[in-house]
C-alpha cells in the first residue's frame, strides 16, 4: 500500500478530503488485540464511537482503494439509517467506478436502501435484475437471488 | 500535484476529529517491521 497505492495522488486527495487517516502498528496494544489483527494490511472503516464497518484485509490497487473506502462510508451511513447518504455514496461508486468487485455490493445495498425508504419490494427486485445483467458471477447476485420472487 | 495523507497515530485523536467534522475513520494496520 505505501509503495503503490497510498503515494497515488487520486487515493491521497479521496482520504485527505473525506475520512480521517489513522495508521496504527500492528504490534500495538490494545488496539492490535481490540481489533483482532492477525494480518497487515488490515483496513477498517470506524464511526466516531470506534465501532467497524468495514473490515478488510490485503492490498488494494488505487482505484479499487478509493470504491472500497467510499463503500465502507456507505456501510457507515447505512448502519447509521442515514439512507440519502448511503445511497448518495453508492450511486457515486456505480457511475465512477462500475468495473471494480464492489460495485456489485453497492447494488445490493442500494437495493436495500430503497427498500427501506420506500418499503416497496421493487428496489429489490430491480437489484437482483441489475446484478443478474452486469454482475452475474458476483456474490451478491446470489444473495439477491430471492428477491426475484417479489 | 495530490495531497499527500497526513496520517493521524492517535486512536483518541481520530475519533474525536471524526465527531467534530462528522466523517468516518480509516484505521489501517500496518506492518511496522
Amino acid at each position: 500500500m505505501d509503495a503503490v497505492t497510498y503515494p497515488n495522488s487520486e487515493v491521497a486527495d479521496f482520504i485527505s478530503k473525506n475520512l480521517i487517516p489513522l495508521r496504527i502498528g500492528s504490534d500495538v496494544d490494545p488496539y492490535a488485540g481490540q481489533f483482532n489483527v492477525k494480518w497487515t494490511p488490515k483496513i477498517l472503516i470506524l464511526d466516531s464511537t470506534g465501532k467497524i464497518h468495514q473490515d478488510n484485509v490485503g492490498f488494494y490497487p488505487p482505484e479499487e482503494f478509493i470504491a472500497s473506502l467510499e463503500l465502507g462510508m456507505a456501510k457507515m451511513d447505512f448502519d447509521l439509517d442515514c439512507l440519502e447518504e448511503t445511497t448518495s455514496h453508492l450511486d457515486h461508486i456505480l457511475a465512477k467506478y462500475p468495473q471494480t468487485p464492489e460495485a456489485a455490493e453497492a447494488i445490493f445495498i442500494g437495493g436495500v436502501a430503497e427498500y427501506k425508504k420506500s418499503g416497496s419490494g421493487e428496489p429489490l427486485k430491480n437489484a437482483y435484475k441489475k446484478l443478474r445483467e452486469k454482475y452475474p458471477n458476483s456474490e451478491w447476485a446470489t444473495r439477491a437471488a430471492p428477491y426475484r420472487l417479489l | 500535484m495530490g495531497k499527500t495523507i497526513e496520517w493521524i497515530t492517535d486512536f483518541k485523536e481520530a475519533l474525536e476529529r471524526a465527531r467534530k467534522e462528522n466523517k468516518a475513520v480509516l484505521l489501517d494496520f500496518f506492518n511496522p517491521q
